[in-house]
């Protein structure tokens, strides 16, 4: 498998590099494709278990689907190992099990929220559920992999996609902007408000999740070429360098798009997301923070400017502050004449995260269905509440190491641009999370957006599929081995010459 | 640009160790406060994860226990005797309780503090929690022929059975009565449904006639007129006393009658101007005769003695009794009617049993109870009932003397009661019938009132049983008195045996 490893079988006269004064034994880092595999392993199982116990809570028999589901899923993490194993052998060996066990663990709490209320299961059925709605989220999860193993297939060194900075910037924008130009007919979320996504004939993508990737290889490509004006020019007021007016150009124009997001599709969370994004690519490309003062200043006044234009920013901090008044919990009820912000969603995700406490009531023994559209933006709360406080800080773990890994990614490969890339993509993985599941525990006011492998829904799979697959070749870059000078050709002759 | 990555770094542990703390802080310290919020749905469930302790009668049968279901709710009550029981365990709804359901609720939900060591032990042995078990007093043969007897009249009225020597209740029972296992559904539908049924009935099924609705004792109040007579030491059964065919009342122009207005002729009496016995006016229940001995004795000699028997009291046994009421009276027409249960004066079918035990237990009126003792879930018996007299009613000698009449009115062919001397197989009954008039100038029909005790001799059980709008209190609620009295002389002569 590596250098090292060969050293046990130097038995004979020959393939040994290690001679007395030529102590040039070299501890090239190990590609560990073996830990990944046992890690998967233990992921696969976590997740079979938690998929049976889902049935044993439920109605007392393990899912008949458990050994197709199960198949199907351990193959399709087998089949992205070895896509590894041959497209990105020093890639980092945590990061392919953690997104297994966190897309495990998402497929599992599905199809606890599908079988709600059906086949003589306790609850009300999801009316936004279908009998077949695991199959769809296996079948997103397939696409997810094989996106995952193209992403590594197609991209064989990161700085390839520095080429296409601005291709990818404008597809990224197109994607970003396209439920905004379409008819809400095609584009909004029914029962959400947000138009974020592009519907057709029951089958529903979410352009915005693969618009933000592209728009970090933009980022990137972007302040990796203009990071030096960005950094240098400017002057120093009150210790804190300023940038030149000319170059607020980018900021200015990112800000305004993230608005017009905000403004045209209904979408707090995804602007937040790829201001956040943006800002800290630009803080790492410029390592100046004052850029930092100055986005954060730019999104709070169009925070407020946005909550004056638009109900519903305003809406979300009522809800956030006042989620347990009566009025609030059954706004729009008949005997409920008040004003009143309708907090009913929340109270109930917050309802069941206080009823699973400590150690949840376990899979399929909670109520997780009495909270609206749980299987998308408060899926983390259904988690909360079956696997109590201890799930929960486990998966915001997971999460923690995902992002952990990928910023070691960016810290340990050479190239800026693959830099960039890394350090953006891991953070917006934060962002994410800390967005949503800040938003659901009443943190932070809520904003719809997708919970990364968890969430019920294709595009952010996917995406997030994809995400993995870049950190992973720039991990793999990171971690690959110089190349061995030529010279050493010449050495193991002279030692066969011995 | 690794220097900015690792602060990037730190923010993302700043958010995640954020989020961890706010998990921690909903799920560990606010739940509590959670589950109490409006509107939270999932508190209901929480009731039904610990089984519930079990209601079985005196001799063993249970008449409500917590079964194990799989789902959101881990037990269902069930009532294996429903209807016939439903008066005394009452309903377990996830919304309220009524009965020993509700009555002894902390004892059998396990919560009393009594059970809090017990409670501590299980917690760190991982046992789940138990409720401790309530044994009633009530005899299941009693209780069944009492309920079954009540039904065959086919009209709405109560029986009550009493151990005239400790006031155990042997027997409490209401007609129509529900059934407890429709409103324990865990389905709130099916609950709803049923609960509207039930209130807008209008044969109120949910009422408890038993002691919750009081009726005009009718004649059986004679049995306090007399031990008031007798207890002034000026007569005794045998005292003759002025016996007209129509009373004349001070200050009306109404008379008082007999029944069907018949002379009180013992054959010294022919023409319905002489005197009779008291024994025999007592026997045949003449109304003239003890209409003008209360207006001898006066009002509140009569609201005395009527004290003494337990009206004007609140009881709990530990049900709430509607109490009996003899409210002041002091116009001596008045008095006459109320002596013979016919003013404002009202009973329950307890206060009908109570009269009988009093006398039956020589005077001393033991204060009844429902709740022989609560066994903890180890099986060690936590509280046990010891009776506890009541009250003094009359003197032994008094008592003696009651009993000496009320056996009259069984046992002589002419008594009021002899016809259920056929159904009583042997069994030596003393008692008192009451046939009440009812409804605006008396056009309801009739309220059939008996109380009794046997046998005779040696008194084990002492009944009140009232049908409304039964007709003669012999022909509708002596046979129900006579079922009781067999069902349960035959269980203990049978228990004896054994």
């Amino acid at each position: 498998m590596s250098a090292v490893g060969a050293k046990g079988d130097g038995t004979g006269t020959m393939g040994t590099v290690t001679s007395p004064g030529l102590a040039r034994v070299v501890s090239l880092p190990r590609g560990r494709r073996g830990a990944e595999l046992i890690m998967l392993a233990f992921a696969i199982g976590v997740v079979l278990f938690a998929y049976a116990s889902v049935g044993l809570g439920l109605n007392g028999h393990v899912p008949t689907g458990l050994a197709t589901y199960g198949v199907l899923f351990a193959l399709l993490m087998l089949a992205a190992h070895l896509a590894i194993r041959k497209l990105a052998p020093w890639a980092d060996p945590l990061l392919l099990p953690l997104a297994a066990v966190l897309n495990g663990l998402g497929l599992v709490m599905i199809y606890r929220l599908q079988e709600a209320g059906r086949n003589g299961n306790p609850g009300n059925p999801i009316s936004t559920m279908s009998a077949s709605t695991t199959t769809f989220q296996l079948i997103w999860s397939t696409i997810g992999v094989i996106a995952f193993v193209a992403v590594l297939v197609v991209l064989r060194e990161p700085r390839m996609l520095q080429r296409y900075t601005y291709t990818l910037g404008a597809i990224g924008l197109v994607l970003v902007a396209l439920p905004a130009l379409l008819p809400s007919s095609i584009s909004a979320v029914p029962g959400t408000g947000a138009k974020i996504q592009v519907a057709v004939g029951g089958f529903s993508i979410q352009p915005a999740e693969f618009g933000k990737l592209a728009l970090a290889v933009f980022f990137a490509g972007y302040l990796v070429a203009k990071r030096d004006v960005l950094a240098l020019a400017g002057r120093h007021v009150l210790g804190i360098a300023l940038p030149r007016a000319r170059d607020m150009g980018p900021v200015l124009i990112a800000w305004a798009a993230s608005l017009l997001v905000l403004i045209f599709e209904s979408d707090i969370g995804t602007s937040a997301v790829f201001f956040g994004m943006f800002l800290i690519m630009l803080y790492v490309a410029t390592q100046r923070t004052s850029w930092l003062l100055i986005g954060t200043s730019l999104f709070l006044a169009g925070a407020f400017l946005a909550s004056q234009l638009v109900g519903h920013v305003s809406l979300r901090f009522g809800i956030w502050l006042h989620p347990f008044t009566y009025a609030n919990v059954f706004c729009g009820a008949a005997n409920v004449h008040v004003p009143c912000v309708p907090s009913y969603q929340l109270a109930q995700g917050m309802y069941g995260l206080g009823f699973g406490g400590i150690l949840g009531t376990g899979l399929g023994h909670g109520q997780p269905y009495l909270t609206p559209l749980v299987q998308s933006d408060f899926i983390i709360t259904a988690f909360g509440e079956e696997l109590g406080l201890t799930g929960l800080m486990a998966l915001l773990l997971i999460y923690g190491l995902i992002v952990e890994r990928g910023l070691r990614a960016a810290v340990a490969v050479r190239d800026p641009f693959a830099k960039l890339l890394a350090g953006g993509l891991s953070f917006v993985i934060a962002l994410q999370v800390f967005v949503i599941v800040g938003g659901v525990t009443q943190l932070i006011p809520l904003t719809g957006i997708t919970t990364p492998f968890l969430s019920q829904g294709g595009s952010s799979l996917v995406a997030s599929w994809m995400i993995i697959a870049v950190l992973m070749r720039i991990s793999d870059t990171a971690r690959r081995p110089a190349p061995q000078p030529i010279q050493d050709e010449g050495m193991t002759q002279v030692v066969r010459a011995i | 640009m690794n220097h900015a990555l690792r602060r990037v770094a730190l923010a993302c542990l700043a958010m995640f160790l954020l989020l961890l703390v706010n998990a921690n802080y909903v799920q560990g310290f606010e739940a509590g406060k959670l589950a109490d919020y409006p509107g939270n749905g999932r508190t209901f469930a929480q009731q039904y994860q610990y089984q519930r302790g079990s209601i079985i009668t005196a001799d063993n049968q249970p008449v409500a226990q917590s079964r194990h279901v799989s789902g959101v709710y881990s037990f269902q009550r069930h009532y294996p005797a429903g209807p016939t029981y439903a008066p005394v365990t009452g309903y377990d709804t996830p919304y309220n309780k009524t009965g020993i359901e509700q009555a002894e609720d902390k004892l059998l939900e396990g919560t009393d503090p009594r059970l809090a060591v017990r409670n501590l032990i299980d917690l760190i042995t991982g046992k789940p929690r138990k409720g401790a078990t309530v044994q009633l007093t009530v005899n299941s043969a009693a209780q069944k022929a009492a309920y079954q007897a009540l039904q065959a009249t086919g009209r709405p009225g109560g029986a009550v059975a009493i151990d005239p020597s400790t006031g155990a209740i042997l027997a409490l029972a209401s007609y129509p009565s529900f059934n407890p296992n429709k409103l324990a559904t865990l389905n709130g539908k099916e609950l709803n449904k049923a609960d509207k049924k039930y209130l807008n009935s209008p044969q109120q099924p949910l009422l408890n006639r038993a002691i919750n609705e009081t009726f005009p004792p009718g004649s059986t109040f004679k049995i306090v007129t007399s031990s008031a007579a007798f207890s002034s030491g000026k007569y005794n059964p045998d005292s003759r006393y002025y016996a007209p065919t129509n009373l004349k009342l001070p200050g009306t122009t109404n008379q008082l009658i007999n029944f069907d207005n018949s002379a009180c002729n013992d054959g010294s009496n022919p023409a319905g101007t002489g005197t009779v016995p008291l024994i025999y006016a007592f026997t045949v229940s003449c109304n003239t005769v003890f209409g003008g001995l209360g207006m001898k004795l006066g009002g509140s000699v009569l609201r005395q003695q009527a004290n003494a028997f337990g009206m004007n009291t609140e009881l709990r046994i530990p049900l709430k009794v509607s109490p009996s009421k003899y409210p002041p009276v002091s116009d001596r027409a008045f008095t006459a009617y109320s002596a013979i249960g016919q003013y404002n004066d009202t009973v329950t079918p307890l206060q009908e049993a109570m009269f009988s035990a009093a006398i039956a237990n020589r005077g001393t009126l033991m204060r009844p109870y429902l709740v022989q003792k609560v066994i903890a879930p180890n099986l060690t018996p936590l509280v046990t009932t010891q009776p506890s007299e009541l009250s003094h009613t009359v003197s032994r000698t008094v008592a003696a003397q009651m009993a000496r009449m009320m056996a009259d009115v069984v046992a002589q062919p002419f008594g009021t009661a002899h016809s259920m001397v056929a159904n009583l197989g042997g069994i030596t009954v003393a008692g008192k019938t009451g046939t009440a008039q009812n409804g605006a100038n008396n056009t309801g029909l009739d309220d059939a009132v008996f109380t009794g005790f046997a046998p005779v001799a040696n008194p084990r059980i002492a009944v009140g049983v009232v049908v409304k709008g039964g007709g003669l209190g012999a022909d509708a609620s002596a046979p129900v008195a006579a079922e009781i009295i067999k069902a349960y002389i035959n269980y203990l002569n049978s228990s004896a045996k054994r």
